[in-house]
């Protein structure tokens, strides 16, 4: 009984510590102010980066990510080394992934691009960071469909690319939607790596977290409305993900350690 | 004075106030964004800030203890030394395509930045930036870095980097007034050490080290 109750205690610290700081910055901005940001123009044009390079990266990562996740989910030798190259991003420090983005796209990078402080900066910034957890998803999902029902489907006489489409992607799909909304709000929340490479400048670079950084440091009320609006944005979408079951995070068997 | 303490300073002192006092617990950063952190009762002993209006305006709402001026300092255009956009006055910058990085409004040298454009009327120089930074050390890294075209800094910075950017001086007329104020935190728990500290800030061994370092003495 006692056992019991310490358990519960315990769990109930956990989830008020995780809980608490959201509900702080709803407790600080009433609903008034929160739509009120919506008439202030740094905010809106924060707003409309945000979705337009969220969108933008969303796309590159699932047109890109896709088809590498269905190389990576077969067996060759290397595989483990590939896989872990592709997660790494995963685990960078920020500062290190704007750096490394500068090396590689930068003026005297690899590639001798102009890529840094436009908004395709964000694009690649986000699309850099939020990629691996698709990818790493889409491996899964990819391991999971049964070869007998895709042998099944070829000895039946679909080709492999009818395979893939009718068979494959529909077997695959809960796991590839929870990987892609779980990419799409990591990248939503990018903040270090945006700001290094891409700069802040309002209606250009400048997304919600980078306007709610900026705001800190001249505005505490401001920062706060505008983290209010993030965090409806992003509890939003993961409403959206659980009222469809089939595409249930909690179903997503690598959700825990991502 | 053995007490550790805790120096908030602005970025633009990052190199000369360990050499003036090595042994501190340092956070450097945008003087703005380090009075916010004050705001909401961050540990600091000492503010030190870019200009005088923000620890003034801390000591009016009785945060910090009474501000002294202790330098200052002017600022200068900087580009890579390859100059890609090959900019030799501060009205190139208004060329089409040029990358200009400044520090965001609010941030001490980003208001300066924004005085000296306005006296020179190049305030359509601003139409050219493609980045506001929270301080003046990544406006200087990213010009350093070669990503930048140009972007405005101290003097004090420029020398950090010497061999990576040029500099491109700024007509004295144009120049904004550039002092430095330095202030206890009333919260402090550690105010004698502190007040030794900001004492010893205005004493002959400091200011010889912020001259070396470039900044100039209070008039």
């Amino acid at each position: 009984m006692i056992r019991r109750i310490a358990v519960l205690g315990v769990a109930f610290v956990g989830l008020a510590f995780l809980v608490l700081p959201v509900v702080a910055i709803f407790a600080r901005v009433p609903p008034g102010r929160l739509i009120g940001q919506l008439g202030n123009g740094t905010v809106t044009d924060a707003l409309r980066v945000s979705v337009e390079t969220s969108a933008a990266a969303q796309a590159l990562v699932l047109l890109v990510g896709t088809p590498t996740a269905v190389v990576l989910a077969r067996r060759f030798r290397c595989r483990e080394l590939l896989v872990s190259l592709v997660e790494l991003p995963l685990v960078l420090p920020p500062a290190v992934a704007g750096l490394g983005l500068f090396a590689a796209f930068g003026r005297f990078g690899l590639l001798h691009t102009a890529i840094p402080f436009t908004k395709l900066a964000v694009v690649f910034a986000v699309a850099f960071v939020s990629g691996p957890l698709y990818v790493r998803a889409a491996i899964a999902a990819f391991e999971g469909v049964d070869a007998n029902v895709v042998a099944a489907s070829r000895t039946l006489g679909a080709g492999p690319t009818r395979t893939f489409f009718r068979v494959v992607l529909p077997l695959a799909r809960p796991g590839l939607a929870a990987g892609g909304a779980l990419a799409l709000a990591r990248g939503l929340g990018e903040f270090g790596a945006t700001i290094m490479f891409a700069g802040s400048l309002r209606g250009v670079t400048e997304t919600l977290p980078l306007a709610v950084y900026s705001a800190f440091n001249v505005d505490f009320d401001t920062a706060l409305a505008v983290s209010a609006l993030l965090v409806a944005l992003s509890a939003a979408l993961l409403v959206a993900l659980k009222w469809r079951p089939s595409l249930s995070i909690s179903r997503f068997r690598f959700a825990a350690s991502s | 004075m053995n007490a550790l303490l805790t120096i908030f300073a602005a970025a633009s002192l990052t190199n000369v106030f360990p050499q003036i006092a090595p042994k501190q617990h340092y956070s450097f950063g945008g003087s703005n964004a380090l009075a916010a952190q004050v705001e909401q009762g961050a540990p600091a002993d000492v503010f030190a800030s870019a200009n005088t209006s923000i620890p003034f305006q801390l000591y009016d709402q009785g945060l910090l203890e009474k501000p002294v001026l202790f330098t200052r300092n002017e600022l200068t255009l900087i580009v890579p030394k390859a100059n890609p956009a090959s900019i030799h006055a501060v009205a190139d910058l208004a060329k089409p395509g040029v990358k200009l990085v400044v520090a965001a409004p609010g941030v001490p040298v980003g208001d300066y930045t924004r005085t000296v454009l306005h006296t020179m009327k190049l305030d359509s120089v601003l139409q050219n930036v493609v980045s506001n930074e929270s301080d003046v050390r990544e406006v200087l890294a990213k010009v350093a870095l070669g990503e930048a075209d140009a972007g405005f800094v101290y003097v004090t910075d420029a020398r950090t980097v010497r061999g990576k950017v040029a500099t491109i001086g700024i007509r004295w007329t144009a120049q904004p007034r550039v002092s430095y104020a330095v202030a206890v935190v009333r919260a402090s728990r550690h105010k004698v050490a502190a007040r030794a500290f900001v004492k010893a800030l205005l004493g002959k061994a400091a200011q010889a080290k912020l001259r070396a370092a470039g900044f100039l003495p209070v008039r």
